[in-house]
């Protein structure tokens, strides 16, 4: 066998390993989103009786019927949908803003205020949560949008991200822009921003996901049922011994909380790769 | 002429209004765990037609919705226990008018002044302490005043395949189960079931889990009369006593003769799939495994389904560990008729209980344990002892859940062998009494 076909059989078969490979961790991965999906279509109490009922008929759209049946359910999807938007959106612009500023800015104690702000990324929620509730509570800011957005908008890693991405396009561009007489604002709308789309891309699907799945500050900041975002409203729906009695329900409560993000997903799928990847290479 | 038409639709408008009898609905906020289940009992306003904790409380509040025109009840739902929730609402002056608390969290809310003395208005509803059953009335009792009410009570029980006692050759003449007297018999006769059917004597939810090892280990102190809360604020657990318990449980996990490595869904799974003799697990499931029991084809119909108290062990006063849910009223100033309304409402729910206590849970209320629509449901007349066995901790102890954490957490590691017995029992009395310190 000459030299080039054992090469071209070893790469053959060094390509069909790979093969074999990405599809035995694709089913490791998609195998729980099936198993979820195959409980929710199954009835509760034939579930708690032999879990193993779920690989045979009958199957059921009774526990989505109960899902979309619970009164409220509609108004938790746009109360997140209106979180967790509005909290990205906010984000972007302030880390943007705040990233830029960072970057290319000099002004009277900017380095130890960068500082400051990375310090911010060592302290967790936990350590704030009382005094930040105390002075919501003072505010009257629970039970509120404003109560549930806020907060989020601290975020120090998303300044630093900004400011990473600003430093590293290269200032000739802005000398150049201000050569044609462009103001700062200018230079940042149109010359750097269109720039750092794959940093505002990561940034934007981590702030989205983390606020759709945040469960912790709206449980005791939206202690109202219309204001309820959807991980709490969802939860108030179980009961007490859902994880025995009611594992169907809570399987098609999942696939209910998770489909906004696979629809986002499946809609966004090219920037969410790119930025994905972008913050691997980053 | 326009004016007189303006001024008689604006006449008509109100008379309307005020003719509306939920125009002058005295409004409730009403908080509680148990689950939604709209799509199922959302409209539902007869509580005999419904089924299950969360079924048969929404058709309750609906009732007393229909019943009670000039009330009207908002109820939120929360996720079980709810509360982290209710303290951070009571923190932001926010508080519900009425929420569901377990009896052994009373005192974290009633200690800070939050809840309402429901003595004088219970009275004044005709609703008295001595209806309550012990357990209840014990639970619910804080620093001598009533602070919550009572909606049953609760414990763990012994829950029996039948079918694989009589593999064992435990079950009597009489058809009843033949129950240990001692820990020794416990072992002895775990050993038995285990030669003589393969599978092990107990089924337990030993992963993920604190609760089980904690109330276990209340009721075999309370049954060798340790008054381990002599003081509410300091815990005597590096005992003789508790030594004895967890060296009891932790030669059952070693020769084998429980289920390991299950969480509590799986636990339950395999009781009724016959992979033991007896579940330890509340009276929450008793309505479940009963339907089970009465379904062909199922390992418990198979030999039938059995459910009584935990066995007396040990040489003290027969008991067990019991807790129980109440409705709680938070302290806020409020209009006679708002008092009024909460009233109507406890009293609705006193009034109620039966249906309530079809939940499989026990009635709070010695008219109805003592009734006989009580005594034809399945397994009551085994069940129902457990109202005057229940005991519930001293109830000047706080932070009893995250207590139950911290004993189930030791517990676990003795049982388990990451730890030896001595060194758990002492890490367990010092971080609970560090945890009381603090508070």
């Amino acid at each position: 066998m000459s030299a080039p076909a054992a090469s071209i059989k070893g790469r053959a078969f060094g390509d069909h390993l790979l093969l074999a490979l990405v599809l035995l961790l694709s089913i490791v991965m998609i195998a729980p989103v099936l198993w979820v999906i195959g409980l929710s279509l199954k009835d509760n109490a034939e579930l708690m009786a032999d879990p193993n009922s779920v690989f045979h008929a009958p199957y059921t759209l009774k526990n989505y019927i109960n899902t979309v049946g619970t009164s409220s359910v509609f108004i938790w999807v746009r109360n997140s949908i209106i979180v967790s938007g509005g909290l990205t959106l906010g984000t972007l612009i302030l880390s943007s803003l705040a990233g830029y500023g960072f970057a290319r800015l000099n002004f009277p104690g900017r380095d130890v205020l960068f500082v400051i702000v990375l310090f911010g990324l060592a302290v967790p929620e936990q350590a704030v949560l009382v005094a930040r509730h105390q002075i919501f509570s003072m505010l009257k800011f629970h039970n509120t949008f404003q109560g549930l957005i806020l907060p989020g908008l601290s975020a120090p890693f998303g300044v630093f991200l900004m400011t990473q991405y600003f430093k590293a396009i290269p200032k000739e561009l802005d000398e150049a822009a201000m050569l044609d007489n462009a103001s700062r604002l200018r230079i940042f709308w149109k010359v750097l921003l269109p720039l750092t789309l794959p940093a505002q891309a990561t940034l934007g699907i981590f702030t989205f996901l983390g606020a759709w799945n945040d469960y912790f500050w709206p449980l005791i900041s939206a202690t109202r049922k219309d204001m309820f975002t959807l991980t709490v409203g969802m939860a108030s729906t179980q009961t007490n011994f859902a994880q025995s009695e009611g594992i169907g329900f809570l399987m098609a409560q999942a696939v209910f909380a998770g489909a906004p993000i696979l629809i986002v997903y499946l809609f966004f799928q090219k920037y969410i790769v790119t930025a994905v990847s972008g913050a691997a290479v980053r | 002429m326009k004016l007189k038409k303006m001024l008689f639709a604006a006449v008509s408008a109100g008379a309307m209004m005020l003719a509306n009898p939920s125009f002058a609905a005295t409004e409730l906020s009403v908080q509680r765990f148990f689950g939604a289940c709209d799509a199922d009992f959302g409209t539902n306003t007869d509580p005999t037609k419904a089924v299950g904790e969360c079924g048969i409380i929404t058709s309750l509040i609906n009732k007393f919705n229909a019943d009670n025109p000039d009330v009207h009840v908002n109820v939120t739902t929360v996720e079980w226990p709810g509360y982290d929730q209710l303290t951070a609402q009571f923190a932001s002056g926010d508080a519900p008018d009425i929420v569901t608390i377990h009896e052994s969290v009373l005192s974290d809310y009633q200690s800070k002044g939050l809840l309402m003395p429901l003595d004088d208005l219970l009275k004044s509803v005709g609703v008295t302490p001595d209806a309550f059953t012990d357990a209840a009335r014990n639970g619910a009792t804080k620093d001598s005043k009533i602070y919550g009410l009572p909606i049953d009570s609760w414990t763990m029980l012994y829950h029996v395949n039948m079918d694989l006692f009589k593999q064992a050759g435990l079950v009597s003449a009489d058809g009843t189960p033949i129950f240990p007297k001692s820990p020794e018999e416990l072992l002895a006769q775990a050993e038995q079931f285990k030669q003589k059917t393969g599978k092990p004597y107990f089924v337990q939810n030993l992963t993920n889990e604190t609760a089980l090892y904690t109330r276990n280990l209340y009721t075999y102190l309370f049954q060798q009369d340790s008054d381990f809360f002599a003081d509410p604020k300091h815990v005597k657990l590096n005992t003789p006593e508790a030594k004895k318990v967890v060296e009891m449980y932790k030669a059952i996990f070693e020769k084998g003769y429980t289920t390991k490595d299950l969480d509590y869904g799986g636990s339950i799974n395999a009781f009724l799939a016959g992979e033991g003799g007896v579940h330890l697990n509340g009276t929450w499931v008793v309505g479940d495994y009963n339907a089970q029991s009465e379904t062909k084809g199922t390992a418990l119909n198979k030999g039938g389904y059995a459910v009584y108290p935990y066995p007396q062990l040990f040489g003290g006063t027969h008991a067990q560990y019991a807790d129980g849910h109440t409705w709680a009223v938070s302290q806020k100033d409020r209009t006679p008729e708002q008092i009024a309304a909460i009233g109507k409402f406890l009293k609705f729910f006193a009034d109620n209980d039966f249906e309530w206590s079809r939940t499989g849970h026990l009635p709070a209320y010695k008219a109805v344990i003592t009734s006989d629509a009580f005594k034809a449901l399945p397994h009551r007349n085994t069940i129902s002892a457990v109202a005057d066995l229940g005991k519930p901790l001293p109830s000047a102890v706080q932070r009893q859940f995250a207590i139950q954490d911290i004993i189930g957490e030791e517990m676990s590691a003795a049982i388990s062998g990451q730890k030896d017995v001595d060194t758990a029992l002492a890490d367990m009395e010092s971080r609970v009494n560090e945890l009381l310190a603090n508070i």
